[in-house]
């Protein structure tokens, strides 16, 4: 019997993830988004200012341990969350309930990270579920941009939605590389299957802000969803494939946007690394507003430092480069119908805004 | 049979109900608390529009719902046009004064700040969890105070030195309210400085900022107090302009919505719906995982209309 891991939500991500715990030598727990009961729990556990995706990642492990999981694995994130002490914060809250769940990281400590002293992996087949796993990401990746694409165009609503989760589930139960690589060759074309209607010209909008929130449809309550369904094409900033382009310098197909040449975009309106993704979200809001984007939408949890503080300069980008921006935030009391009212009138101000600029050129540029 | 437009604003403390000829003129409105069943609400104004509809020989030409009950309100009553309340607000403050720049809406639940340039919306904000500043918070201080909402309203504007109340919570303006009580305060200094309590809160956390510029249209059901619309006027150093319809402007602008939307034939379901047994139930859709709970709108044994859904699936 092999023992257990659980992962950390990271959306459809999660699926890829699985893979490489799996070529671990390690069964993975996990799930593409933190469901209500695991985010009840998260809540019911931790303290009441901390931010939601804490909460969620609490929740799932609180659950995890409840169904007998004996190990966690936990990354803390790029950026200064909770100063780089969001896996210890999660460590010791799991401690003081007295669950037995063992939360890993991924630091070094001497030779490898000790989850990998652990599970003690034999090198050959943990090196093939990595690159497993890394091709994953890259199909993901595929599937992520075309259901943006294909679902704000789509004559039957919902069709996109159902051909992801389809497409997600098939990938999580292929094994090898010859495989996952035919199966993304072949997502464009099942994707076009779908009926579209081409004469809608959709509204363009990237979603910038916090990487749980912007990925785990549970905590930022179907946002891609309905903006999918209202008819906005979306470009959700956080591909993982990119990611790991950005930080590891592994280029994973993706030349631009890594974190240096992120940097030096935003740089006119913050200088400094202020944590988490907020740099990143200035220069893809700037980038975005060269493109031509009609707006941005930069999701942030309540309390969350590093994207409340660039609230202000996102501000100042919008008014300089004319690209409006709808900041929301969330927690466990945010009413869904008070979002929907925000995007659904701020739609309504970027359909109108349309309309005036009929008569001007259209900037149509890609990123 | 002459063609009319309908607009349903139905809020978290009233239902709205306007009726418009193709000329914009409005030939009904109404206005009633919800009291907790905003079905009821809406069958009870319905009774009085369908006899004025009989004796006008009118029909309805397109319906829009908005408020918080959009959703729901149009599956059960067949509307064409479903439209959040922000915009349906924005539409009828530029009907009626084309020149505004910003609108100040405050409802039972919500408060809203919509910014205007040239006739179209170019910004807004809503109030997040806080309901500080609302309707529902002078609802529960007249309450207290065992007297009506509009005795509330000619009190506050009796005074002469009002005492500053804090405003950025409402249980601690109701304590402070509480305290400058027994330090012998007179009432009418107490609820004028919780106007002014409200109206700096409002500014303070929900425009945040954003530039008020005259024209300014206060709008709303808290609109109706007069103690507010001083504060503001006070706090922002212009005319605060109160629109004619000021309480059923979300109706209003519904109304308007449904006019422009050139429905040839509208889906509303008759005007006898309020005669009809209509009540809801909830179930759990279990073909994808996101489980929503739907809610099916029931009439009599009929179901016409789900709410709920996250897939966009009727």
């Amino acid at each position: 019997m092999k023992e257990r891991l659980a992962i950390p939500n990271l959306g459809n991500y999660t699926v890829a993830l699985a893979a490489m715990v799996n070529g671990m030598g390690a069964e993975p727990w996990w799930s593409t988004y933190t469901n209500d009961h695991a985010m009840a729990l998260g809540i019911a556990a931790a303290p009441e200012s901390v931010c939601l995706p804490f909460k969620a990642h609490l929740g799932h492990f609180i659950e995890a341990d409840d169904a007998g999981v004996e190990n966690a694995l936990m990354v803390n994130s790029i950026g200064a969350c909770r100063l780089n002490y969001y896996r210890g914060m999660l460590e010791e809250t799991l401690k003081d309930m007295g669950r037995k769940i063992r939360i890993f990281g991924l630091g070094f400590d001497g030779f490898k990270p000790p989850v990998f002293r652990y599970f003690d992996p034999p090198l050959i087949p943990l090196l093939r579920a990595v690159y497993i796993g890394v091709e994953k990401i890259r199909a993901i990746d595929t599937i992520e941009m075309q259901t943006a694409c294909t679902r704000a165009r789509e004559i039957n609503t919902g069709e996109t939605s159902l051909l992801m989760e389809r497409c997600l589930r098939e990938l999580s139960e292929i094994h090898t590389k010859k495989e996952v690589r035919l199966f993304r060759k072949d997502l464009p074309r099942r994707f076009a299957a779908i009926g579209i209607d081409n004469k809608r010209d959709p509204l363009r909008i990237g979603l910038v802000g916090e990487v749980s929130l912007l990925r785990d449809r549970q905590l930022n309550q179907n946002l891609e969803q309905i903006l999918g369904h209202r008819g906005v094409e979306i470009k959700n900033f956080f591909l993982l494939g990119g990611e790991i382009g950005n930080n590891f310098g592994i280029t994973m197909g993706y030349k631009k946007n890594t974190a240096k040449q992120l940097a030096v975009v935003a740089k006119p309106y913050l200088g400094c690394e202020v944590g988490g993704h907020s740099r990143d979200s200035v220069a893809h809001t700037i980038n975005c507003a060269h493109a031509g984007f009609d707006a941005m939408v930069h999701v942030c949890p309540a309390g969350c430092m590093p994207e409340v503080s660039i609230r202000p300069i996102l501000r100042r980008v919008s008014e300089d480069m004319d690209i409006p921006v709808l900041h929301l935030s969330f927690d466990e009391h945010t009413c869904a119908l008070g979002m929907a009212t925000r995007v659904e009138a701020f739609l309504d101000i970027l359909w109108s805004r349309r309309r005036r600029c009929l008569g001007r050129t259209k900037r149509q540029g890609r990123i | 049979m002459r063609r009319g437009f309908l607009g349903i604003d139905v809020g978290s403390i009233s239902t709205n109900v306007v009726f418009l000829d193709k000329d914009r003129n409005i030939l009904f409105a109404s206005y009633v608390r919800v009291s907790g069943n905003p079905i009821d609400s809406v069958k009870a104004c319905m009774k009085e529009l369908a006899r004025l509809m009989q004796d006008k020989e009118m029909e309805i030409g397109a319906l829009c719902t908005t408020g918080s009950g959009r959703e729901l309100i149009g599956a059960m009553m067949g509307a064409d046009v479903v439209k959040n309340e922000i915009s349906a607000h924005a539409r009828a403050a530029i009907e009626l004064h084309p020149d505004v720049c910003t609108i100040i809406e405050i409802g039972g639940q919500d408060s809203k700040v919509t910014i205007v340039e040239n006739g179209t919306v170019v910004d807004f904000a809503m109030n997040l969890v806080c309901a500080a500043g609302t309707g529902s918070f002078l609802d529960s201080q007249a309450r207290r105070l065992d007297i009506s909402i509009e005795e509330l309203s000619r009190r506050s504007i009796r005074s002469t030195h009002p005492t500053a109340i804090a405003g950025r919570c409402t249980v601690f303006a109701e304590s402070d309210m509480i305290n400058k009580q027994q330090m012998g305060h007179t009432q009418e200094d107490i609820l004028m400085g919780l106007c002014h309590a409200l109206a700096r809160n409002f500014i303070g956390s929900v425009a945040r900022g954003k530039p008020l510029r005259a024209p300014v249209l206060l709008q709303g059901g808290v609109s109706a107090n007069l103690g507010i619309v001083r504060a503001f006027e006070n706090a922002l150093g212009c005319e605060v302009i109160v629109p004619k319809h000021h309480m059923v402007m979300g109706a209003y602008g519904a109304a308007l919505l449904a006019m422009e939307a050139n429905v040839a034939k509208s889906r509303f379901r008759g005007a006898a719906i309020w005669t009809h047994h209509i009540h809801t139930r909830g179930v759990v859709c279990e073909d994808c995982p996101n489980n929503c709970e739907i809610i099916e709108i029931i009439d009599t044994d009929e179901v016409v209309g789900r709410t709920g859904g996250r897939c966009g699936k009727r």
